[in-house]
């Protein structure tokens, strides 16, 4: 164990440190006050992610004993059961607790998997099937909104870059086997329309709690998307300047709002954009591992200084 | 004062400016730290990230094919590890800390190489005990908690694929050495906790071993493939009694020292006992693998529910709400993780018919091209 009390009274005794401040940080350092607040966070994800697991399977094995329309029944209502604590919490006028959001959470998932397992038996939309991710986004979205639940509105997002065909990992970015501009195109596309309804929820309410959760989608579909635009001529000529500017706005954002998480994405992002850019018109193994070398230093350099500058928020 | 890295009075300064983020006067620090200069979490994974392939990129750049070119590489790493230390008076900021290690590494390699020619990099072998050693050294000369428990973790494994332990193993019962190893290297580290250290990078290091040994040595004694819902175990049911009382035992302390210290790590370790516990039971009860998922996730719900409940109001200072307004690395995974969650849900394209081909049609009925 350690403490630094001692070093706490000092500054308080200083005057360096308010009264208020003074005493919250001692009874943390003390274990006064102690949050089980991130362990309780990890029991309940991992509550959802096996029931959304084991639900996975009882949809792929019973099929025939239970028939499609009972699997969608039922799935359906333990969903609305999932969903009972949030809207009594609603109804009483209090905020979501962490075990409410994350019971909300596993209610949209099950209608999600529900409504993906309806359409896939019964064909609700035929050839239109693909529109079904834009249903799932607005409808997880009105949850998010009606409960007040970054989470869903997370499950919301993704459900929208699903449907712009981004399937939300980075390595889509430098995929080779098909057309990466394309993908660029797309994933910047869904960064445009999540920055527009940002605004739009933004000017709504300005103290929204979603902004986060729309501004590190936004970021990293748009850095997915001018680095792919990046690895081939003549987009070549649109990507690097685009990223050059995700890269200065996400830094910008970064030093506003003292959050280093901006400054990560705006050099890292740009230092993995511009290799890309390069390393495929370079000839030899030695140069091009020499100028990813010094692209690498530059980047921790930057980063390192721009770290410097900033503040974070207190605690 | 040093010049290699900070006194424990200047670390625990890099601490409270940490702890108090913007509130604490960057004046207030002046000739506190010695000026020792850190970063945060994010910055330090990035630029700890940069700092290791910086130096993999070098020792490409002087050439894979000759093995004294990793001692160089090695060498030039660590040393301008070194030169940020000691002149920029950099402490953990992530990028002498990825430089260090890879240097560590390359020349712990190069020293293999020189040794035993054609080195045996399989498990139990003392090439292999030579780069954990490397890593070791490294994380304790750059008192990083992450590469010491990756250290500690791979000895761990190291240990139970030796050949004493495996005829140990065949007493006792399979994977059993390495799991009570894991296990009483991690009751060490949970009784080591109790000591008051001037540093606080001494404490998180054991903190760390604390938190994650229990589920890193089940891992190893049950392999990744236990947490496949078609996992079927394949000890005896004295090793499996073995391990539940281990994890039970183990489990309880961490539980009863997390609450009375108010520590996060022994929570952690705990919870990684209950993962284990679970998967342990599993093999005991005949259950579907669907069964099991949706029973061990609707506890877990169940539970924190209850939790969130009981503390929703502080008791004897516990609670369940968060404690800060900062956003952390948790935060970002959460939302990954719901990302990532949403994305398994969503729904597959329609399969194609049985003997349907799409645009394979010649003159009419599905797939028609209008050639013919």
């Amino acid at each position: 164990m350690h403490t630094i009390e001692p070093e706490l009274r000092t500054l308080h005794a200083d005057g360096t440190i308010d009264d208020a401040t003074a005493a919250r940080a001692l009874a943390r350092d003390r274990g006064q006050v102690f949050s089980l607040h991130p362990q309780l966070r990890a029991t309940l994800y991992a509550g959802v992610l096996l029931v959304m697991s084991g639900v996975g399977i009882v949809l792929a094995r019973n099929l025939e004993r239970i028939g499609p329309l009972g699997i969608v029944l039922t799935m359906a209502l333990v969903a609305a059961a999932c969903a009972v604590p949030a809207v009594r919490a609603k109804r009483a006028g209090r905020a979501l607790t962490v075990a409410g959001e994350y019971l909300l959470l596993l209610a949209v998932l099950l209608g999600s998997a529900d409504l993906a397992y309806a359409e896939r038996q019964f064909a609700l939309l035929g050839p239109l099937w693909s529109w079904h991710l834009l249903l799932l986004a607005m409808v997880h979205a009105a949850i998010a909104y009606a409960f007040g639940s970054p989470l869903v509105l997370a499950a919301s997002l993704a459900a929208l870059a699903g449907w712009f065909g981004v399937t939300g990992t980075p390595g889509d970015a430098l995929h080779l086997s098909y057309s990466t501009p394309e993908l660029g195109a797309r994933a910047l596309a869904c960064a445009a329309v999540i920055v527009a309804w940002r605004y739009t929820d933004r000017r709504a309410q300005p103290d929204s709690r979603f902004t986060d959760v729309f501004d590190h989608f936004a970021a990293n579909l748009a850095f997915w998307g001018a680095i792919a635009w990046c690895r081939e001529w003549p987009w070549l000529a649109a990507g690097l300047p685009l990223l050059a500017t995700l890269a200065c706005a996400s830094v910008r954002r970064g030093l506003a709002t003292g959050r280093e998480v901006y400054l990560v994405y705006g050099v890292v992002y740009a230092a993995i954009g511009l290799c890309a850019a390069a390393v495929p018109h370079i000839h030899g193994t030695t140069p091009s591992l020499g100028f990813v070398l010094i692209v690498v230093c530059g980047a921790a350099a930057v980063l390192w200084r721009l770290r410097r500058r900033l503040r974070e928020p207190g605690p | 004062m040093s010049r290699w890295r900070p006194s424990p009075d200047e670390e625990r300064w890099l601490e409270v400016a940490s702890e108090l983020g913007a509130a604490l006067p960057a004046s207030a620090l002046t000739g506190r730290t010695g000026g020792w200069r850190s970063t945060g979490p994010l910055a330090r994974i990035a630029l700890f990230a940069l700092g290791f392939v910086a130096a993999a990129l070098l020792f490409g750049v002087l050439g894979f094919s000759d093995e004294t070119m990793l001692l160089v590489a090695g060498l030039i790493a660590t040393l301008a590890a070194e030169w940020l230390t000691v002149q920029k008076r950099l402490y953990a900021s992530g990028i002498e800390e990825g430089l260090c290690v890879a240097g560590f590494l390359m020349i712990g390699l190069w020293f293999t190489m020189v040794v035993a020619p054609g080195p045996d990099f399989t498990e139990g072998s003392l090439h292999v005990l030579v780069l954990i050693v490397a890593a070791g050294a490294a994380g304790l000369r750059r008192l990083n908690p992450f590469v010491t428990t990756c250290a500690v973790i791979t000895f761990v494994s190291w240990a139970g694929s030796t050949a004493s332990a495996q005829a140990l193993d065949r007493t006792i019962g399979a994977g059993m050495t390495v799991l009570a190893f894991g296990c009483a290297l991690a009751a060490l580290a949970l009784v080591l906790g109790a000591r008051q250290y001037r540093r606080p990078s001494h404490d998180r290091m054991l903190d760390w071993l604390v938190a994650t040994l229990p589920v890193a040595a089940y891992l190893q004694h049950a392999s990744w493939g236990a947490f496949d819902p078609t996992y079927a175990a394949s000890g005896t049911a004295t090793t499996r009694l073995a391990t539940v009382v281990l994890l039970l035992v183990l489990g309880a302390a961490m539980l009863t020292t997390g609450l009375r210290r108010r520590r996060h790590a022994p929570l952690w370790g705990f919870l990684g006992c209950v993962a284990g516990l679970a998967v342990e039971l599993r093999s005991s009860i005949a259950l579907a693998p669907e069964t099991w998922l949706i029973l061990c996730g609707l506890v877990a719900l169940i539970v924190g529910v209850a939790v969130d409940r009981y503390l929703r109001q502080a008791r004897n200072g516990l609670a369940s709400a968060s404690l800060t307004q900062r956003e952390g690395a948790v935060d970002l995974l959460q939302i990954a993780g719901t990302a990532l969650l949403a994305k398994r849900t969503a729904p597959a394209p329609p399969p194609a018919e049985p003997g349907f081909e799409p645009g394979g049609g010649r003159f009419g009925g599905g797939g028609a091209t209008g050639g013919y």
